[in-house]
């Protein structure tokens, strides 16, 4: 490579974009490069020379710029260091800013020298579907080998591996009208709707409004057309009613207009960062109307060897040309099939760079352009084609084409000529951009004049106008967008407003005749590709074999080749890959049919898709009134839903297990205070409100006494466990109930529903109160004498304040309710006040007990304290399969009420049928062996795999109180198995044995909390 | 005997009286007093009684609320409204309410902790807002007064227009999640995030 | 993501602020005649729903709104709602008749039920008797 610089001599006409005057420092695959404010990675790495800014996907064949915006799908590169480094973004949208810091993706080594290039001379392994046909056998060597080979050899940029220091949001907005877009024909359908006075929003995803405007054909009232744009830029932004987002590529459509938007904000301009703005912005908006002017991309012709460094479209090649200043070469060729790239001859003849020849592959071309372009004197050959590039330095340098007569029923090559050049600009006519008009299932119809698929039918309130609507004249794009305005306006409720609408010369867009394939020099498919999807490197030869092995249906065709897939997403290659099919099987286009466009339309970041949500904002994090003394006291955590609660304690260099024995031990001989805020709590009143309680749990609540505490037992409506708690009657039509942790929402709901939805005479009301209220359970044999010291007006006396009954009142001066209530099997009460009284109250508690050696413990020492007694957990010993029967807890299902919650299930045959899991204790043979959580009981141990199952461990934990591992587990008929040994295979061949006893260990008279 | 000792939900967050340098300004405010009321809007009897204790109407459009002396009552649902007063005097009401609907089917509660408020003032406040929830606070139905129930930043919240021009809106969240609620306005409200959303440039 | 209209305190929301409760109108058995349900009875209140492609009829909560539920008709190949009532309601005699498949029979089974041709209860199955627990 030779490094020569393209950048062309200061002039008024060319370098629209660029202000010379600000040189911009920068590198590209560590070199340092400069070039002027305004310029994209893709047109100052032009400028200095080079042509090749990566390798293909799977051929790894040096590439170059094709386009020049989102459609680019050649000149990938990843941009930023470290954490900031976004890889995939394309070179010609990648603004230039000093410092940035560009590397160039798919090579390994270097750019210039690939090792992956084997893989072009090795292409007759890789025809289509050839993961498929590959990589089928052995299936172990998925893993193993083919999936690391393919991920090292292929795929797009590698992703950032460290943590990525910005920020990133999402916005939501309702707008009246939406319009996609920027061009001539959005501008005018943004302005349209906007003097109705409704709320307009134009998104455009380039710096500046405009689209091609400035390189296109055509005056606007008798202006370039890129005054009238500046001049509809100013008044927007001084419009109440219209919001432009610039860098903002709206890349989704989804139900009842739902449009997301992805805005770089901070990409172009990184200090922006230091004052607090996201890098990305994710919008989601809500449209009344949307209406899509996304204009049309240009596509290249399939043509042998078509992706050398060098070929780009037409369009953007002038683009090039005219906004940076930058020639693609110094003497081109021009490849077409159409009157537009007549234009980007007779710029680069203005320009001063050498136009070799125009290609045409029409009869004839005699536009007002082409005579134009003959006029200049720049030489046209129409009925030709380019049958072959030849190049130099491994394809990275052109140095001529090969040129062919052509007519389309003429399948070979006569008569070739080579013509020398050192880059060719291509254009194959133009696609309307339809993706987002495809995007919620809107249909497209075949249009042969532009040889192309545009909108037709849709559901939505989404309107299209301009080239995204298949009318390329400038004429009819401003009328399209005034029109569809002024449409969607009215459509919302807009009333007519005033508008002075622009006028463009009428004038044509030219014909275009369709070619898919350009016949090449040489043996068809040796040394010869006709790239149709670049990105992907799927050429016209995998398309063909594709229709030859049966893929008929074009989606399957798409899959089995890759076609349109990735983050392409068809934008080039759709048409022409339907082109070939159509060449290969005889149907016309419209018969085949195309793909489906899904979203996005370019890929925007997870950082816009995260949002907010990262650190410590990744989810939201409950805490009790008692945080910050968990924090304090070296708790650790464990996560119950969105709540933190304290796992266990560890002090003075204890680890876990330790901790959480001397927690056992102090409730079992001391006493312990446990923060239980998190549980749900539920205030339910009304006259019906007894009768209610009776239909949604197990047992009978209707006949508890004021003051009384129960406890309770949720089925759903198939029978099976959800919820568990106590619920104490406040009063003769008032109760508090107390659901599990998890449950205090969705107990709360389920309730309601009941009410709503199926008994909706029952005058009850449901109030939840979960976090009013802070609470805790002190528990221990120590535990009254504690609460005796405090000053208040409630007897905790044994005789007055017996156990399952609640009282209320102040305890050293905070307002309390207490509930002697025992989940440990010891003396305990808990203790509830406001929450913002919480802490102090906790503090008092501690203080209190310090002469008592009151201890703090966590969730687990409270899940082994009760698993010692026996009692189960939802969640633990239920699995949403698991009746009361089957957690032997037949004695809290009412046989008396006719009818409750899940009563009727439970006599269902399959849940009444002997032979269930039934839930019984473990005492493991060697009382020194904790069974794992899960782990299975088999009927018979064998040396391996399969063994019949007939249960499972659902709690199993060593229990300091007894000195001895205890386990819960739900075994198969297990109450009748009593007395026998059961067996655990377990990972790494170490069989337990444990014999199935009660599950309640300690104290089964429950002697320990009655004192 | 002391008093009790009294913590706000964000009490523990050393800038609750007011974070600086953000494009808004945030308060935690605690100094309200809550009962949630439930009763039938449809029993004349009822609302009577209930004005005869709070000495203002029950609003009865939706997402409304009605002001009068220190008293505010938000509309929660046809069924439920949310009483907002001095902390302290919360007690009084409370009891008054609960004697005065004695025998109606109705329910009141205590639920002065169970939220924590944070206060948010100035011209960014809408957007900021925005930034967490899928509704357009610059609508014009979100008026001075209004009360909805909404999606915020994840999490269930009540968001109050108290005034506007200049906005001054509260937000409520369950207690539990004031502090996230906290920290995610402060990393939302930065200046240098500042949209300006359909403003006119000079 | 779908726009949702609350028939019950006026509200319109993304379906986020809404809970969907799934297929609308069906009858809890053990509501009207506890003592009589047959496993089948049961087992299709449990389990089978309609799954029809358009207008179909369902249950939804306002949950961040008024926290009500009601009743939504909404087509599910378009994914319009067609309409809302309250959730005591059967569907206004307009959407009843644009209702096919198995909800314009179901509707036109409930016309015939609250006539004066409510068809008689049926006779208990033993099979739901032999079931029950001890
Ligand atoms: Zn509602």
């Amino acid at each position: 490579m030779s490094g020569r610089p393209y950048r062309l001599p200061e002039s008024a006409a060319q370098g629209s974009r660029i202000d010379r005057s600000k040189t911009v420092s920068f590198s590209f695959d560590g070199k340092n490069l400069t070039g002027f404010a305004g310029d994209t990675v893709a047109s100052a790495v032009l400028a200095s020379g080079r042509k090749v800014f990566g390798r293909s996907f799977k051929y790894h064949r040096p590439r170059g710029v094709i386009g020049l915006g989102s459609e680019e799908m050649n000149a990938l590169v990843a941009v930023g260091e470290a954490g900031r480094k976004e890889p995939n973004l394309r070179a010609t949208q990648v603004e230039l800013y000093n410092g940035l810091v560009a590397t160039s993706q798919n090579r390994w080594p270097s750019l210039e020298f690939d090792v992956g290039i084997v893989n072009n001379y090795l292409s007759r392994l890789f025809p289509s579907g050839f993961y498929y046909k590959t990589f089928m056998w052995p299936r172990s060597f998925w893993e193993s080998v083919y999936e690391p080979i393919i991920r090292n050899a292929a795929g797009l940029g590698e992703a950032a591996r460290e943590h990525d220091p910005d920020t990133y949001e999402q916005m939501h907005v309702h707008v009246d009208v939406l319009v996609v877009g920027g061009g001539v024909a959005g501008i005018a359908a943004a302005e349209a709707a906007a003097a109705s006075g409704k709320r307009v929003m134009l998104a455009d995803e380039n710096a500046v409004l405009g689209g091609v405007a400035d390189i296109s054909v055509g005056s606007i009232d008798g202006k370039p057309q890129g005054d009238w744009v500046k001049a509809k830029a100013a008044q927007f932004a001084k419009a109440g009613n219209v919001h432009v987002l610039t860098r903002t590529t709206v890349v989704g459509h989804y139900h009842h207009n739902y449009v997301l938007a992805a805005e770089r904000v901070a990409d172009h301009e990184p200090s922006l960062l230091d004052k607090g703005a996201p890098r990305h912005r994710l919008w989601k908006i809500r449209a009344g109307q949307v209406i899509v002017a996304s204009g049309a991309l240009e596509r290249p012709i399939a043509f042998a060897n078509n992706d050398r460094p060098g070929i780009m479209m037409a369009s953007a090649t002038r683009g090039i040309v005219d906004r940076y200043a930058t020639a693609p070469g110094m003497n081109g060729v021009i490849f077409t099939n159409n009157d537009d790239a007549y234009l980007t001859a007779l710029k680069l003849h203005e320009a001063g760079v050498g136009v070799a020849r125009i290609i045409d592959v029409r009869a004839n071309a005699s536009s007002e352009l082409a005579e134009a372009a003959r006029k200049a004197g720049l030489q046209v050959q129409t009925g030709a084609a380019i049958a072959g590039i030849e190049t130099s330095g491994g394809g990275k340098e052109i140095t001529g084409v090969k040129v062919a007569p052509y007519s389309k029923s003429r399948g070979r090559v006569v008569n070739e000529e080579k013509v020398a050049c050192d880059f060719v600009a291509v254009s194959g006519g133009f696609n309307p951009v339809v993706h987002l008009w495809c995007h919620n299932a809107g249909k497209l119809k075949f249009d042969e004049t532009i040889q192309s698929f545009r909108p037709d039918r849709h559901n939505d309130p989404i309107m299209v106008a301009g080239a995204a609507n298949g009318t390329f004249d400038l004429a009819g794009c401003l009328e399209e967008g005034y029109a569809t305005g002024e449409a969607a306006a009215k459509a919302v409720g807009g009333k007519t407003g005033k508008l002075t609408k622009a006028a463009a010369p009428g004038g044509g867009a030219g014909s275009v005749e369709a070619i898919w394939f350009a016949p090449a020099t040489g043996k068809y498919n040796e040394g010869n590709k006709h790239f149709i999807d670049f990105q992907n490197d799927v050429t016209a030869a995998d398309l063909e074999l594709a229709q030859r092995e049966g893929y008929e249906s074009v989606e399957h065709t798409k899959r089995y080749t890759t076609l349109g897939m990735a983050t392409d997403q068809g934008k080039t290659s759709n048409i022409n890959g339907l082109g070939v099919i159509s060449d290969a099987t005889g149907k016309k286009i419209p018969e085949i049919g195309t793909t489906t466009f899904r979203p996005p339309y370019t890929p925007y970041s997870f950082g816009s898709i995260a949002g907010t949500k990262k650190g410590e904002l990744f989810l939201p994090v409950r805490r009790t009134s008692i945080y910050d003394w968990h924090i304090a006291r070296g708790a650790t955590w464990e996560p119950v839903g969105q709540w933190r609660r304290a796992y266990c304690y560890p002090t003075g260099g204890e680890n876990k297990k330790d901790a959480i024995n001397r927690e056992i031990l102090a409730v079992r001989n001391k006493v312990g205070l446990l923060d239980a805020s998190t549980l749900g709590k539920i205030e339910i009143k009304g006259p019906d409100a007894g009768k209610f309680l009776d239909l949604v749990y197990t047992n009978v609540f209707s006949s508890l006494k004021v003051g009384k505490c129960r406890y309770g037992l949720m089925m759903n409506e198939m029978g099976f466990l959800m919820d568990d708690g106590v619920t104490v009657r406040l009063g003769e039509d008032h109760f508090l109930m107390h659901t599990t942790s998890g449950g205090a929402d969705r107990i709360a709901q389920w309730l309601e529903e009941w009410l709503q939805t199926e008994w909706t005479t029952l005058k009850v009301f449901v109030t939840p109160v979960t976090e009013q209220w802070a609470q805790f359970a002190i528990a221990g044999p120590k535990a009254r004498k504690v609460l005796q010291k405090l000053d208040g007006d409630i007897d905790f006396s044994e005789d007055a304040f017996e156990f399952m009954s609640y009282r209320e009142g102040t305890l050293a001066g905070y307002p309390v309710r207490v509930f002697r209530i025992s989940f440990s099997g010891e003396l305990s009460y808990e203790i509830a006040t406001p929450s913002n009284f919480g802490r102090g109250l906790w503090d008092t508690l501690m203080e209190a007990g310090a002469s008592e050696g009151i201890e703090p413990y966590g969730t687990e020492a409270l899940h082994v304290l009760r698993a010692e007694k026996g009692f189960i957990v939802i969640g633990d010993e239920t699995d949403g399969t698991v009746t009361p029967y089957d957690v032997n807890m037949g004695w809290a299902v009412s046989k008396k009420k006719e009818d409750f919650i899940g009563k009727r299930s439970l006599s269902q045959s399959f849940l009444a049928s002997e032979g269930r899991k039934q839930l019984v204790g473990l005492e493991t043979k060697d009382p020194n062996d904790v069974l794992p959580d899960g782990a299975y009981a088999v009927a018979e141990v064998k040396p391996q795999p399969p063994m019949k199952m007939i249960g499972q461990v659902t709690s199993s934990y060593w229990s300091p109180t007894l000195e001895r591992s205890i386990a819960m587990a739900l075994i198969e008929g297990g109450l009748s198995k009593m007395g026998e040994t059961v067996s655990f295979p377990l990972e790494g061949g170490k069989v337990v044995e444990a014999k199935i006893v009660s599950p309640v260990f300690l104290d089964p008279e429950g002697k320990r909390q009655d004192v | 005997m002391s008093d009790p000792v009294f913590n706000s939900a964000l009490a523990h967050a050393a800038d609750h009286d007011g974070a600086k340098d953000l494009s808004i300004a945030m308060r935690e405010i605690s100094d309200r007093g809550m009962i949630d009321l439930r009763g039938e809007a449809s029993s004349s009897k009822f609302k009577q009684a209930a004005k005869s204790v709070l000495g203002l109407d029950l609003p009865v459009k939706p997402r409304t609320s009605v002001s009068k002396g220190n008293i505010t009552v938000f509309w929660l649902s046809v069924d439920q409204w949310l009483i907002n007063c001095p902390r302290g005097g919360h007690h009084k009401l409370l009891a008054d309410l609960t004697k005065a609907l004695d025998g109606m089917h109705s329910l009141a509660v205590d639920v002065s902790d169970m939220r924590a408020i944070i206060r948010l003032e100035g011209e960014h406040v809408r957007e900021v807002l925005m930034k967490g929830s899928s509704i357009d606070f610059t609508l014009p139905e979100y008026k001075a007064g209004l009360v909805r129930r909404l999606v915020f930043a994840e999490i269930a919240a009540l968001v109050h227009i108290v005034s506007d021009k200049p906005d001054t809106v509260d937000i409520y969240v369950f207690r539990s999640y004031a502090d996230y609620t906290w920290k995610w306005l402060k990393a939302t409200a930065k200046p240098g995030a500042v949209i300006g959303l359909f403003s006119k440039a000079d | 993501m779908l726009i949702v209209h609350c028939p019950v305190c006026g509200v319109e929301g993304d379906e986020t602020d809404f809970h969907c409760g799934g297929q609308a109108h069906i009858r809890r058995p053990a509501s009207h005649d506890p003592h009589n349900i047959t496993d089948e009875e049961q087992r299709d209140y449990l389990f089978m729903r309609f799954n029809p492609k358009g207008l179909h009829f369902e249950r939804w909560r306002c949950d961040r709104g008024c926290g009500k539920w009601f009743h939504a008709a909404r087509d599910t190949a378009s994914l319009e709602f067609k309409g809302y009532y309250g959730i005591t309601e059967l569907p206004p005699k307009e959407l009843q008749a644009q209702a096919t498949g198995q909800w314009a029979e179901f509707f036109k089974a409930r016309a015939a039920e609250t006539g004066a041709t409510r068809p008689a209860k049926k006779a208990a199955k033993t099979s739901a008797k032999k079931a029950s627990k001890k």
